[in-house]
């Protein structure tokens, strides 16, 4: 798929899954997103570009309350998801994250078997009523993180023993297991060769059959492969959101011009 | 970076590689001389350790061996009813003894001139013993029992080597040098032996006229009781209150007063935690003075710090992306430090743990002023009244024995630092393995 020209991409327009409402976040002094109001769609894979310290992580952090981890940041403007404030007071964070999945820079699987780290979210919700529904739910998360062939056999075995790669598509499996709506992802394939990333990529075009995926990405070939949305950050402003075609071929503003061909970033 | 290159000085580009210039040259020595000083530094330390090692066993191995007269002794009914009744009882047994002793050395082999004020020199305190064996078993009476019963102290010195005959003047009332002469017979003959002095090990304090006899098994029993108090009170406490402080607390100028006072706590000299013992536990809420239970109590608040400062450390040393991957699934707050983060911080929690705890087992100071260093001469009755009933910790009897004039106490004190240090080396032990147990890679 890789071959295809952007331009021949159709692009799904699913319905409206998140809204961001005049979206601010400080740290402390430091203003870090600038008033940011975008609507994501449902079963698609949104791109954030941008150069670093944009912002485009710490708006990804926003949508599942990642933030609230932090104490100096400060947060005001709604995220709504299904239409429900996300921010309001009556949300407990802890259930939003297991509906809005995430995976990050670094693979972080727990020191735990493979088994254990897939298992850690299904137990804590109550998903499952025992021990052969877990099983059945740890290889089906596997699977969808197509890692399930290469791990099937080695399920007891440390998850901090597998590759950089092998890693990160178990966190991927990891966050699918909880079944979320939502998958973000901050630069998953920073941390990855290419060999890795390309499967990683296939991955993520596969999992936009069940879920809406935002992934933050430095790399601008990698938001083109994958996305079909593209949203391009610059200096804690979003300057530009459109169809990833658009951005790339035909962008709106002379900063994201000067972004994606290199003359800034 | 060609440009740049071009413009630098010539002597800086054609430097051959083989022949080290002044200053590379300078740098070099440099180092060399820091790793000597490193292997010095290092050398000087081994050799105290040897040293400290060397004179501790060399004094106190001595208190685990104690000179005995070993013989066959009878005691007829006759001679029980007429101990019984008379006024000084272990006199008397005293005096059979030394009957006995007499009648074996006279029909034996030996060509000795018997004085009978030697004989009873040269026996320790056994009139005591004896009673009380013969009380407990009436049917021992009338047949030969084999007794090891203590010879005196001076005679023990003697064959530990820290008594000789040099210096026994004729008014001695102790000793004389004859009598030296006929232990050296007698113990051809096998009648004097030294043998393992499991008395020390197991044994109590005995008073300054009995120093042979004295044990320090009540003073393990007071320290370990007292480390079971710590332990059982300060990692609960602190534990938690790292937990807390680390992960839950808001990050504000209160917060930030309480991490100082922490820190400032764990250098307060230990008696002054004794003297906040004193005013608090004993004088204000009138628990017993010398139990265990305020001594834990006051080492308690003297390893707290130590444990919250180690248990902080370690649950930093966490990498925060597992905080992140375990709360992105969904985990609440504190599942996240129960599940993931206090697993992966135990090593370190139990490291901290077991240095609070040793130096909780080695502090005398704060024990003194809670009155642990008493005279105290048996074992608790029970268990749990041995935690607010009068002991002592195996500390605070070193410093008694050592302030006592015998040099048997002196040697007992020697021997009780050893005992003292395989204490601290079991628990280090015990650190180890757990810490194994419990290592993990992440």
């Amino acid at each position: 798929m890789y071959d295809i020209p952007p331009s021949t991409r159709s692009v799904v327009n699913g319905n409206c899954k998140i809204s961001a409402r005049k979206v601010d976040v400080y740290y402390g002094d430091n203003h870090a997103i600038k008033n940011v109001s975008a609507d994501i769609a449902d079963k698609t894979v949104t791109a954030f570009i941008g150069p670093s310290g944009c912002g485009k992580s710490t708006f990804l952090r926003c949508i599942n309350r990642m933030n609230d981890t932090i104490d100096s940041a400060y947060m005001k403007g709604e995220i709504l998801l299904d239409g429900q404030n996300i921010y309001d007071s009556s949300i407990d964070p802890v259930q939003l994250r297991a509906r809005v999945g995430m995976v990050f820079q670094k693979p972080n699987p727990f020191p735990k078997s493979i088994y254990d780290n897939v298992a850690y979210g299904p137990k804590i919700h109550g998903m499952v009523r025992n021990k052969s529904e877990l099983d059945d739910l740890v290889e089906q998360a596997l699977r969808r993180g197509a890692i399930w062939d290469e791990l099937k056999d080695r399920l007891n075995e440390s998850g901090t023993g597998l590759s950089g790669g092998q890693q990160q598509r178990l966190c991927i499996a990891r966050a699918v297991a909880t079944e979320p709506e939502v998958l973000l992802m901050d630069e998953p394939c920073s941390a990855l060769d290419p060999i890795a990333t390309a499967q990683i990529e296939e991955l993520i075009d596969e999992l936009r059959q069940n879920y809406s995926v935002i992934i933050v990405t430095h790399s601008m070939q990698q938001a083109a492969r994958v996305s079909q949305k593209t949203a391009f950050f610059h200096l804690g402003s979003l300057v530009e959101y459109n169809d990833t075609v658009q951005i790339f071929t035909n962008p709106q503003d002379s900063r994201t011009e000067s972004y994606i061909t290199g003359r800034i970033g | 970076m060609t440009d740049l290159s071009a413009d630098m000085p010539p002597s800086f580009k054609q430097k051959p590689l083989t022949i080290s210039d002044q200053r590379t040259r300078a740098r070099n020595a440099a180092e060399k001389r820091f790793r000597l000083y490193g292997v010095a530094a290092i050398t000087a330390g081994l050799v105290f350790l040897i040293l400290l090692v060397f004179s501790i066993i060399s004094n106190g191995l001595p208190a685990f061996k104690k000179t005995v007269i070993a013989i066959d002794f009878k005691l007829t009914t006759e001679q029980f009813e007429t101990a019984e009744a008379a006024l000084l009882k272990t006199r008397v047994y005293s005096d059979y003894f030394t009957q006995t002793l007499t009648h074996i050395i006279t029909n034996s082999e030996l060509n000795l001139e018997i004085n009978s004020r030697s004989i009873e020199r040269i026996i320790g305190k056994v009139g005591g013993t004896l009673r009380q064996f013969y009380r407990e078993n009436r049917n021992m009476l009338n047949q030969p029992v084999h007794f090891d019963l203590p010879a005196a102290s001076r005679i023990d010195r003697y064959f530990k080597g820290t008594f000789s005959r040099d210096g026994i003047t004729k008014e001695n009332r102790f000793i004389q040098v004859e009598d030296l002469d006929l232990v050296d017979a007698l113990a051809e003959v096998g009648i004097i032996q030294q043998v393992f002095n499991w008395q020390f090990i197991t044994g109590v304090d005995t008073g300054v006229d009995n120093p042979g006899g004295a044990g320090i098994g009540a003073a393990v029993l007071g320290s370990f009781m007292m480390m079971i108090v710590v332990l059982l009170l300060s990692l609960p406490i602190g534990v938690a209150a790292s937990i807390y402080l680390q992960e839950f607390a808001p990050k504000n100028w209160f917060t930030d007063f309480i991490e100082v006072n922490i820190s400032n706590l764990a250098a307060v000299p230990s008696i002054v935690f004794g003297i906040l013992g004193l005013a608090i536990f004993i004088q204000f809420m009138h628990l017993p003075q010398s139990a265990p239970l305020v001594g834990g109590l006051v080492l308690t608040l003297m390893t707290l710090p130590t444990i919250i400062i180690s248990t902080r450390a370690s649950l930093r040393a966490v990498p925060p992306s597992i905080r992140d991957a375990a709360l992105a699934v969904g985990a609440s707050k504190m599942q996240a430090v129960f599940h993931h983060v206090l697993p992966l911080a135990m090593p370190g929690i139990l490291t901290g743990t077991i240095i609070g705890l040793a130096q909780a087992l080695g502090e005398t100071a704060p024990l003194l002023l809670i009155g642990m260093v008493g005279f105290v001469a048996r074992y608790p009755d029970s268990i749990l009244g041995g935690f607010e009933g009068p002991n002592s910790a195996l500390p605070a009897q070193i410093f008694n024995w050592a302030s006592r004039s015998d040099a048997v106490f002196v040697e007992k004190a020697w021997g009780g630092i050893i005992i003292l240090l395989i204490f601290l080396l079991s628990m280090n032990i015990v650190a180890v393995l757990l810490r194994r147990r419990f290592e993990r890679r992440w």
